[in-house]
């Protein structure tokens, strides 16, 4: 089984897919200041309402290998010390260790 | 010469409201001069829940059996060579506790 913290990353970025257009819509709507106030209000509610694990702030970048949360390379989406292992062994095409 | 560079202010106002018009119209821009509180910015935003759902390239909830045979292939390996080394972990009623309450 793969990292637990990992998996509820995985729940909470497909949710955030699933949602990600109504949230908008909703957001965009509560913003608008044409429409008359109570429907503005009934789409802040409805934002309001939406489950919370789907918003883009709770999603974290972690190293797919290990699960570490912090110090993520975003492009190799692993951490820096499996960055670091892998770099040194090779099998990160154009990767190369200096020192300078 | 005042009323000439009022005219010249004037004339200036209205060429940079023109290229303004113009500019939005030909980059579909949405022109907003007041400043006020507008949907606008967040809708011409691209969506990218897409991108972010892909975050982990394999399957997260199955692991792959390939990689779980090497691990513990590398785990037995490197229990195998403490044991050579004597450094393993001891038998059960030989570790250091167990012989401290024994004595």
């Amino acid at each position: 089984m793969s990292e637990k913290r990992n998996i509820r990353d995985h729940k909470r970025r497909l949710l955030a897919a699933k949602y990600e257009l109504r949230r908008k819509l909703y957001k965009a709507l509560c913003k608008d200041p044409d429409l008359p106030s109570d429907m503005r209000d009934k789409h802040r509610y409805k934002l309001s309402k939406l489950p919370r694990n789907s918003s883009f702030a709770r999603v974290r970048n972690r190293c797919i290998s290990t699960g570490r949360p912090r110090s993520v390379y975003e492009f190799f989406r692993i951490s820096r010390i499996v960055f670091r292992g892998l770099a040194s062994r090779g099998p990160l095409m154009g990767i190369k260790k200096s020192s300078w | 010469m005042s009323g000439g560079g009022g005219l010249r202010s004037l004339i200036s106002a209205a060429v940079t409201t023109g290229v303004a018009e113009a500019k939005g119209r030909i980059f579909g821009h949405i022109l907003n001069p007041t400043g006020q509180r507008s949907p606008h910015k967040l809708l011409r935003q691209k969506l990218f829940g897409e991108k972010v759902a892909q975050w982990y390239p394999y399957d997260i909830k199955k692991d792959d059996p390939l990689v779980m045979a090497r691990q513990e292939q590398d785990r037995l390996s490197k229990l195998e060579m403490l044991k050579r080394r004597g450094k393993g972990p001891p038998k059960k009623g030989q570790g250091r506790r167990a012989v401290k309450r024994s004595k």
